[in-house]
């Protein structure tokens, strides 16, 4: 359990953020039927998965850490939450029952909850996609792609 | 070296998943008088002839793939420590080497006359879900009266008047979820399902159970007789110990554990709802019959039956009440229990929908009530959990935007730079 694992994720940078929201932008994009991120907000409802924070001069682009304890895990009720054997945490959306115990317990606020849709929602580190879209859109490296450490 | 899991639930499968990251060898066999591994917090869904099929927590794949044998529709009845066997009501013996009693709740049904007849029905297993559903369409049951007003009370309440039943909710208390919600809360979500047409009688019980065969009305405590044609008692669950019992280990409010979710025999765990755990929010030695908290405790236990030394942090009571329209979370304490504690409230239900309540004490959050805005709370949760101060941004705690910029940035750094997401890293700070 201590052994590192495999697992490439996202890390903020918060030194490096300006808090532009590309990366908010980016992701809802990527994980839209047209691909366009006007309509993927107004047509098609889909909020993002990484959350821009800002207070004062502080800023940073959250999302899902695939924790190696996921407390979202021990909370879903529907089976939805699963973890692979290299740590990704999976959450399905079609299993998913919107009962927010996820969202309840995510010590990051990054399971979130797609009210009207009844279904919860968090970053999948785009694995339809190869590369984090947000990692891409970032214009000042507040966001990498790297191995667990 | 043989695990062998009683019960096929939350608990069962975070302990699978426990002894799995450590042992992916030998034998696991899990144990269940019912026939699957479904979600108990979903069974209210069958009232609406939701397919059975996605009321599966877990499917046959999940079973194979961590070489898991189960051995279902059939009782453990007996324990016997020294020969480190397991008897079923088939007589069959199960030996083990590694053993976790895992056997969840009973509902509890107080004595009241009349409780035998048809039509009366408790509502904590797919089977039970099941007759009395059955048993609505039967005998084309129109009224129904609920004992109770906890989450079940007020689930199945809401289905039935999903399905158009007429629906009346006999509560003890003044309100709704008196024992676990504020006031404010249990004031919405009257409200909600007053909306959706359920009807409520507080101050008040049901002594009586009346009717031939069959229900056909109840007698209140107030004298009052009520027309009904089933009752479902919801009244709370208690911990299933009777099998724990027969290897005599020790119960106090529940199976007794030490922090390694050992029980006083040797090779023996336990986990989920038949047990007494610790509440991280005042210390006290408690029931708490909550799924997360089930699943992470078989998950500690199987970790430590795999030899794998852990220490469990104890339980944190929370809720989703996850059938309403509006989505009402609540972790920790929810009413103060004195004037020493510290209470902050954002109540802008009324304009715009959302109520939010934080409750502190000594300068730490120890408990919050969020409704109708939800996302990100679980921010909170943890602070309660890690027991951060936040004496400097107390009113924060009760905004939309709380976040984790609000938290120190020694915190950020540790979790988000250094990846401190394992179980032991979110022991209280300091
Ligand atoms: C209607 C309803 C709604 C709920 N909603 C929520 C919710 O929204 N959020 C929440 O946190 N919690 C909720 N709960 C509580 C939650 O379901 C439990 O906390 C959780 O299921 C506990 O898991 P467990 O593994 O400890 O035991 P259980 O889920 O109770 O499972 C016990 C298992 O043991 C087996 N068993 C028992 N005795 C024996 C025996 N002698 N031999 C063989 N097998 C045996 C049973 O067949 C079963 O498989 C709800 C419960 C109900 C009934
Ligand atoms: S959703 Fe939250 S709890 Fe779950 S893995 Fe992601 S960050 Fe961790
Ligand atoms: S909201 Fe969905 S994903 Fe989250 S815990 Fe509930 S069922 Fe699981």
């Amino acid at each position: 359990m201590s052994k590192k694992r495999k697992l490439m994720k996202v890390y903020p940078i918060e030194e490096n953020c300006i808090s532009c929201r590309y990366c908010e932008v980016a992701c809802t994009m990527v994980h839209s039927e047209t691909q366009d991120p006007v309509k993927a907000y107004k047509l098609e409802g889909l909020l993002p998965r990484a959350t821009v924070e800002v207070k004062g001069a502080v800023s940073l682009s959250l999302m899902c850490r695939h924790c190696k304890h996921p407390f979202c895990l021990d909370a879903c009720i529907s089976g939805a939450i699963t973890q692979d054997e290299d740590g990704r945490v999976r959450l399905d959306e079609d299993k998913c029952v919107g009962c927010w115990g996820c969202v309840l317990v995510c010590p990051f606020g990054a399971a979130h909850p797609h009210v009207e849709r009844k279904h919860s929602f968090k970053c999948d580190i785009c694995e339809d996609r190869g590369f984090p879209a947000c990692v891409e859109a970032c214009p000042n490296r507040a966001l990498i792609y790297d191995f667990e450490r | 070296m043989r695990y062998v899991i009683i019960g096929n639930s939350a608990a069962a499968v975070g302990c699978i998943t426990g002894i799995r990251k450590v042992d992916k060898e030998n034998e696991i066999v899990v144990i269940s008088y019912e026939d699957r591994c479904y979600s108990k917090p979903m069974i209210a869904d069958v009232l609406i002839d939701y397919p059975d099929e996605k009321l599966l927590y877990r499917d046959k794949d999940f079973f194979e793939k961590n070489n898991v044998t189960q051995i279902l529709g059939h009782k453990a009845i007996k324990i016997n420590p020294e020969s480190k066997v397991v008897i079923l009501d088939s007589n069959e013996m199960v030996p083990y080497d590694k053993l976790l009693i895992s056997t969840g709740g009973v509902p509890f049904v107080p004595p009241i006359p009349g409780r035998e007849k048809e039509g009366v029905f408790t509502f904590t297993e797919l089977g039970s879900a099941k007759k009395f559903k059955k048993y609505i369409e039967e005998n084309g049951v129109e009224k129904v009266v609920v004992i109770g007003s906890g989450f079940i009370g007020l689930e199945v309440a809401y289905y039935l008047r999903e399905i158009g039943k007429e629906v009346i909710v006999v509560e003890l208390l003044h309100r709704v979820l008196g024992k676990a919600l504020d006031k404010r809360g249990s004031e919405i979500v009257e409200t909600m399902l007053r909306e959706k047409g359920v009807q409520f009688i507080f101050n008040n019980t049901v002594e009586e159970i009346l009717g031939e065969e069959k229900v056909s009305s109840v007698k209140l405590k107030s004298g009052e007789v009520l027309k009904t044609e089933a009752v479902v008692i919801a009244i709370g669950v208690r911990p299933n110990v009777e099998l724990a019992e027969t290897a005599r280990i020790e119960v106090n409010r529940g199976i007794v554990t030490d922090n390694h979710l050992r029980t006083n025999v040797p090779d023996i765990y336990a986990a989920g709802d038949c047990i007494e755990c610790i509440d991280i929010t005042d210390g006290t030695r408690k029931n708490l019959p909550l799924f997360p908290l089930a699943f992470e405790q078989g998950l500690i236990a199987g970790l430590n039956m795999a030899g794998k030394e852990i220490t469990y942090l104890g339980g944190l009571p929370l809720n989703s009440l996850k059938f309403l329209e509006k989505p009402v979370l609540n972790a920790g304490i929810v009413e103060p229990p004195d004037s020493t504690y510290e209470v902050l409230v954002n109540d802008k239900f009324e304009k715009r929908g959302y109520y939010r309540k934080a409750i502190l004490k000594d300068g730490k959050l120890v408990g919050f009530v969020a409704i109708g805005e939800i996302d990100r709370v679980g921010i909170l949760t943890n602070v309660i959990r890690q027991k951060i101060d936040v004496s400097n941004i107390k009113e924060r705690l009760v905004s939309l935007d709380f976040g984790l910029v609000d938290l120190p940035e020694e915190w950020r750094k540790e979790k988000l730079k250094e990846d401190k997401t394992a179980y032991k890293d979110w022991r209280p700070v300091g």
